[in-house]
């Protein structure tokens, strides 16, 4: 048991918003708590010892996807791990790199998530006369309803942005978290683009072509989410639609 | 479904990618299985090396060595368009290897490094392949255990077959370990694991048989 250890935390500290700041890594020392996870451990380090500290969480239950930050290498959730993984009692922090760093953990995902979201179009497109909002919706099937809902569950963290080598030497790539929601939408019976609509979206370098299989997204997506099956899927349902 | 604007070469440009490399691998192995037959000893050796210059068409039985020049301007141009479409995918500019960079330094990732490892021996391949190439493509008629093994140890051409031994057998197992799961073989039955199991014994049996060729050429020298 884990109860008792005293933890060291370093972590990156660094405000681009304060005039001459440099990036830095900084030791914080804390003593362990049965069932302690990286999240309440920064809380009671901002709380008991450092009030600048900045880093993000909303859920503390790994459904708002907040928390994300590289722990000792992997890219997670805070909330989801457990200190007493690391038998060092050592852990590492630094934010998710590839984002916008809006202060020591904390990174803007949102504004990446949502100019992804314009420009991939992830929304649902429905035919134009079956938007009656009189009408009762047409029901799904629910096989279909269970594999949207596997996709669905993406909490939009941008792990598999940042463990994406490809994305951060091609700026435009879209990511898995792109493809993935690409995938929902193709899935989904009430959208009414065309395998060449998709095509014209990710069909190219900055899509399915450019990804490179480093499965980064796969081996780290905090919510297990099939991307290596999902991807190769679109690659080949991309490809048949060439030849 | 078929496009109609099939201007975007970007889908072409990565099946090109994929299956050239997977020809090349499968010539790269069918390849090292036949040098191999130094091991049985000089007839087998010879007799492969015959069989290739297709002797048994000829009335003499000396068969053709051009054939083999043919063989080799074939993976040539092969492997130029290999190198032409996957350059595609290497950070090229200092700034992209910069990001790649930073991010291996804060982020621990198996594959992304066994990628690294694929885009180091694809540039080690560039530079020896052509001088392979070139040492048989321009005499042919030497192959054999006699001629191979003066070019090898006499004329020091081993350092030249050495690393290149060890970049292609590398390379071409990581790539077809990438091809397999870039493409969705990932199955339940034949799983990433094993298939990365796979990998590596191939990548290490190649190796082992390549060096005990190279050797085994030794005492024809």
């Amino acid at each position: 048991m884990s109860q008792g250890r005293t933890l060291t935390f370093n972590i990156f500290r660094y405000d681009p918003q304060e005039p001459g700041d440099k990036p830095k890594m900084v030791k914080y020392q804390i003593e362990e708590a049965p069932g302690m996870t990286v999240f309440i451990a920064l809380n009671m380090l901002r709380e008991k010892q450092d009030p600048s500290l900045q880093f993000d969480f909303v859920c503390r239950a790994g459904i708002c996807g907040s928390c994300a930050m590289v722990i000792n290498g992997f890219p997670t959730l805070a909330c989801r791990t457990l200190t007493s993984k690391y038998p060092k009692a050592e852990i590492t922090l630094m934010p998710l790199p590839g984002f916008e760093l809006i202060g020591d953990l904390s990174v803007n995902t949102g504004k990446f998530m949502r100019e992804l979201a314009e420009r991939l179009k992830l929304w649902l497109h429905p035919k134009a006369d079956e938007v009656d909002i009189h009408r009762i919706e047409a029901p799904m099937a629910p096989e279909e309803a269970a594999k949207l809902y596997e996709l669905e569950r993406c909490v939009e963290c941008g792990v598999c942005v940042s463990a994406c080598a490809t994305k951060q030497m091609r700026d435009t790539f879209v990511g898995a978290v792109g493809m993935m929601k690409i995938a929902r939408f193709e899935l989904d019976s009430r959208d009414t683009r065309s395998v060449e609509d998709f095509y014209h979206v990710i069909g190219n370098q900055d899509g399915v072509f450019g990804c490179m299989t480093l499965l980064g997204c796969q081996d780290n997506c905090p919510k297990d989410l099939p991307h290596m099956q999902q991807i190769a899927y679109l690659r080949r349902k991309m490809a048949t639609a060439l030849v | 479904m078929s496009l109609n604007n099939k201007k975007n070469l970007s889908g072409w440009l990565d099946m090109s990618q994929s299956l050239s490399g997977v020809i090349l691998a499968v010539f790269l192995w069918t390849h090292l299985v036949l040098v191999s037959s130094i091991l049985l000893g000089e007839d087998a050796m010879t007799f492969v090396a015959k069989t290739m210059e297709l002797s048994f068409l000829s009335e003499d039985g000396h068969g053709y060595p051009w054939v083999v020049s043919l063989i080799a301007i074939g993976v040539g141009l092969l492997a130029s368009i290999h190198v032409l479409v996957a350059m595609h995918k290497l950070p090229l500019s200092l700034q992209q290897q910069r990001a790649l960079r930073q991010q291996m330094s804060v982020i621990n990732h198996g594959d992304t490094k066994l990628w690294v490892w694929q885009a180091i021996t694809g540039v080690g391949i560039l530079l020896l392949l052509p001088v392979h190439l070139w040492l048989i493509g321009s005499a042919p008629e030497t192959i054999g255990p006699a001629g191979s093994a003066d070019r090898i140890w006499n004329q020091g051409v081993w350092m030249v077959y050495l690393p290149l031994l060890l970049c292609v057998e590398l390379h071409a197992a990581i790539g077809i370990y990438r091809v397999a799961i870039k493409w969705g073989s990932e199955r339940a039955l034949n799983s990433r694991d094993r298939i990365k199991k796979i990998k590596t014994i191939v990548s290490v049996v190649f190796v082992v048989i390549g060096i005990a060729s190279l050797l085994a050429f030794l005492p024809y020298a």
